[in-house]
């Protein structure tokens, strides 16, 4: 391991070789860069997260921490590590403070691995505008978590607004398994879903998406129905598909491991439904690196919003003085204090 | 026979490659339940896909032995297999849930009662289970046995689609026979009761991520394809070598021999892979049309004295241990002649391959265990530097390595660093655990689920089986009688397997 203070991209360039040759088994089959954006306050949550997604998929992790965007001097600390604490892979964990935090991709781009996909992962309230923020324009795909948005309820819409191919969120990671579940009890089941619903709390995104997945999907309306919270803190707690036949699909959370699934094909059964950790959904993530079209039309079909897959193009980046952002920051907070 | 008409799934979407692919709801029955081979490879396998979430969620699992057994013997001794030798880690309710959908039906192959008593579980489970008469029935028995369990199984309908409301398939196990005749007998016995297409013959090599990658790199790049032929490609040699000796299969190896055991099944279906046309499409019957022309083109050596070599270990040191000869091993006779090494020159007669000698090698009690396919190119036509530049620059050689450390290398000239102009060899891999860290699964998984789903990609189809053995009967029939070569435990093989290349000026590769 190897820890810089107050230096610049070039130093952390060659530090990555150094450790790289003194490691002696070269990486040669990186399969992609994974960016991390993160507060410092997160950042050890986000490394085990990024520890257990790099054992499922070998990257090299870059760990970028804005700190201190109004510091008066530019300052850039880094630590390189290969193997170890954050998994087999190389990572490099940066912290950027100053008017640099404004500019990461000018440390970024250099460590890149050569001509392999860049994923870029918000662990924290993702920008509005992604093209806001250098180090997801250059991305191949784009990790945001719209739990983090101050309002998740509005959060859906503020992605769907500015969605492209290749962007993806970890509340709809979080549907999976509901999704494989609901699946796989209208198995071999005869008829057509005429109606239904999904029973979870409305304010979150998981709960929005896994519905509009259902309508788009069945080409009918599945409403969201608020429901008590059920043990697991998950934000559903149940589903119910309607079929012409009569027939009544109920699936249904029992605790924070099983669903219990009711009017499918065979006997009412129980299936496992654990909750994952951030890790796994992120492993999820990075396994592909293709644009996720499902998840486009189920945020289509959960905003109303429209023509999303059709969506083409890359981001460019649009210029925004993170320091105009925090004076705008302060003055809606002070609006806000004097209201109350 | 009629396909079950297909429900679709509007939740099922092609694009949706983070949703499992999950088989119908499904039994399945084991005959023989109680052998090695279930206990070491099916249960666990089972358990390792209920794991993973790969089960659907109405699944039953009939084990039928004769033993005087309930069910809950057979489900104790069910826990007991997938904990010592399952991968995945153990979830009790995973194996709860799993466990409350396992029955077992005690009787032995000839006795009616017991069958007539299985088809009467299995009907009933369709109900409280649901799984709709879908069944697949996995025969780890000897193939001695299978005239009367397939009888019986038609005797009961068991093996009929159409009775059954369902699909029915039957998973077979290797040996597929001893010898051509056999294996059309066995072949028409087994499709005769269940028809062809549902019909799964289990070679757990294909199960591997890497054969099946092999598909992918030939097929799905541009860079290979054009120099994969006669006219880039000077030979290639497939070795499979294990470190083992025969274990406690002395009864069976001795009767059957690395050849039959090996050569006929595994080493021609790598060969059949690596030399295959491109398929019209990655579908099963275009797969297995290829891979059939292959193995039909196949040609034995004139010379079979000088291009086929078997040889028998004597006892040698093997990894620091001192190990026993093949004849010293417990239930061989002494002066058994039966061979635990094969090497074979084959030609494909096609235009793609005419002239490229294909080496196929097999043996146990090798200095180690490896699986590979090597690729090694014609030298360039001409060398624009001295002689002296370049006398340690070798073949270029692309090898696919199945087993351990799965990937592939590249080997291929390179300059030494330094003031003179010096050519030699260094290679460049490409290693599966380093891009790809997600544990592959076992291959019995593999080929388990696509047995429920359905999917005949990875299985050799009857007359692959066939074609194989028209190209080990002469090499058996040759043999017959003759003493096998001596080689030492601990090394790759007799001196007439080096003979044997170095006759053509090769060499083997050291796997």
């Amino acid at each position: 391991m190897t820890t810089l203070w107050d230096t610049t991209g070039t130093a952390v360039v060659k530090a990555l070789a150094a450790e790289r040759r003194a490691g002696g088994a070269v990486m040669s089959g990186l399969a992609l860069t994974l960016v991390v954006v993160v507060e410092e306050k997160q950042v050890a949550e986000a490394e085990e997260a990024a520890r257990i997604a790099a054992s499922v998929v070998p990257c090299r992790m870059l760990m970028v921490v804005r700190r201190q965007v109004d510091a008066p001097v530019p300052r850039l600390d880094a630590e390189v590590l290969i193997g170890g604490r954050l998994g087999p892979g190389e990572s490099i964990v940066m912290r950027m403070y100053g008017r640099l935090a404004a500019h990461a991709e000018s440390v970024v781009l250099p460590l890149l691995a050569p001509d392999a996909p860049v994923v870029t992962w918000w662990h924290g309230p993702p920008p509005d505008v992604i093209a806001h923020d250098p180090l997801g324009v250059f991305a191949d795909r784009r990790i945001t978590d719209s739990a983090w948005m101050p309002d998740p309820g509005a959060a859906l819409a503020v992605r769907a607004a500015d969605f492209l191919p290749g962007d993806t969120d970890l509340a709809w990671t979080r549907t999976t398994g509901w999704r494989a579940a609901l699946a796989a009890a209208l198995d071999s089941v005869e008829g057509t879903v005429t109606g239904g619903c999904v029973q979870g709390d409305p304010g979150t995104p998981t709960a929005k998406l896994l519905a509009g997945w259902l309508s788009a999907r069945l080409g009918c309306d599945i409403d969201l129905e608020p429901a008590e919270k059920v043990p697991g803190n998950t934000a559903v707690s149940g589903a119910r598909l309607d079929l012409d036949t009569d027939r009544v699909i109920i699936l249904q959370r029992i605790d924070a491991r099983t669903v219990s699934v009711h009017g499918g094909a065979g006997p009412d059964t129980v299936v496992q439904l654990p909750k994952r950790n951030l890790g796994d959904l992120l492993g999820e993530e990075l396994r592909r690196l293709d644009a996720d079209q499902p998840y486009g039309e189920a945020l289509a079909a959960a905003t109303g919003a429209s023509g999303l897959t059709d969506r083409s193009g890359r981001r460019r980046h649009v210029w925004l003085d993170p320091a105009d952002q925090i004076t705008a920051d302060q003055n809606s907070a002070e609006q806000n204090a004097a209201r109350a | 026979m009629t396909e079950p008409t297909e429900l679709t799934n509007p939740l099922r979407d092609p694009r949706d490659r983070r949703l499992p692919r999950v088989p119908e709801a499904c039994a399945l029955v084991v005959f023989g339940i109680t052998g090695d081979l279930a206990r070491k490879k099916l249960l666990p396998a089972f358990y390792d896909l209920a794991n993973r979430g790969l089960l659907p969620t109405n699944f039953a699992l009939l084990g039928f032995a004769r033993r005087d057994w309930g069910d809950g013997d057979f489900i104790a001794l069910a826990e007991k297999a997938a904990r010592d030798y399952a991968r995945t880690e153990w979830r009790e309710d995973v194996w709860e849930r799993l466990a409350g959908n396992m029955r077992f039906v005690p009787g032995s192959f000839d006795d009616d009662e017991a069958f007539d008593n299985l088809t009467t579980t299995l009907n009933d489970m369709g109900d409280t289970h649901g799984i709709q008469g879908n069944a697949a029935f996995f025969l780890s028995i000897p193939p001695a046995m299978f005239p009367v369990v397939l009888q019986q199984m038609q005797r009961t309908g068991l093996a009929d689609n159409d009775r059954s409301g369902g699909w029915r398939r039957v998973v077979v196990e290797k040996p597929f026979g001893h010898d051509l005749n056999s294996a059309i007998e066995l072949n028409t016995l087994v499709d005769d009761v269940f028809g062809w297409r549902d019909v799964y013959r289990i070679d757990h090599y294909l199960g591997k991520e890497t054969v099946q990658n092999l598909l992918a790199l030939r097929f799905a790049n541009n860079l290979f394809e054009p120099i994969w032929n006669a006219h880039y490609v000077d030979s290639v040699q497939i070795t499979m070598a294990e470190d083992g000796g025969i274990g406690s299969r002395a009864a069976f190896y001795d009767e059957t021999g690395a050849a039959r055991d090996v050569l006929q099944n595994h080493l021609l279906q790598l060969l059949a892979l690596t030399a295959m046309e491109e398929p019209v499409q990655f579908i099963p019957s275009a797969i297995r049309t290829e891979k059939l022309k292959v193995l039909r083109a196949v040609t034995v050596p004139e010379d079979l004295d000088a291009y086929a070599v078997r040889g028998q270990y004597e006892q040698g040191w093997l990894a620091g241990e001192r190990v026993a000869g093949y004849q010293q091993e417990k239930d061989v006779p002494e002066d058994s002649t039966t061979e635990t090494f094969a090497a074979v020159r084959l030609g494909v007669e096609t235009r793609r391959w005419a002239g490229v000698p294909f080496y196929l090698r097999t043996g146990k009690r090798l200095p180690r265990r490896v699986t590979e396919i090597a690729l090694s190119f014609s030298k360039a036509p001409h060398l624009p530097f001295a002689k002296t530049d370049t006398e340690e620059l070798g073949h270029n050689q692309l090898v696919v390595r199945v087993q351990p450390d799965e990937g592939m290398t590249l080997k291929f000239g390179s300059k030494v660093p330094g003031s003179m102009m010096e050519v030699r060899d260094v290679s460049m891999d490409f290693l599966y655990g380093e891009t790809f860290t997600e544990a592959s699964p076992e291959a019995y998984e593999r080929l388990l689920l696509d047995v429920l789903l359905g999917d005949a990609m990875l299985f050799p189809l009857n007359e692959e089986v066939e074609a194989s053995w028209d190209v080990v009967d002469p090499l058996e029939a040759h043999w017959a009688g003759a003493e096998p070569h001596r080689y030492r435990a601990g090394e790759w093989g007799p001196d007439a397997a080096d003979q044997m290349l170095a006759r053509d000026g090769r060499v083997w590769r050291r796997p």
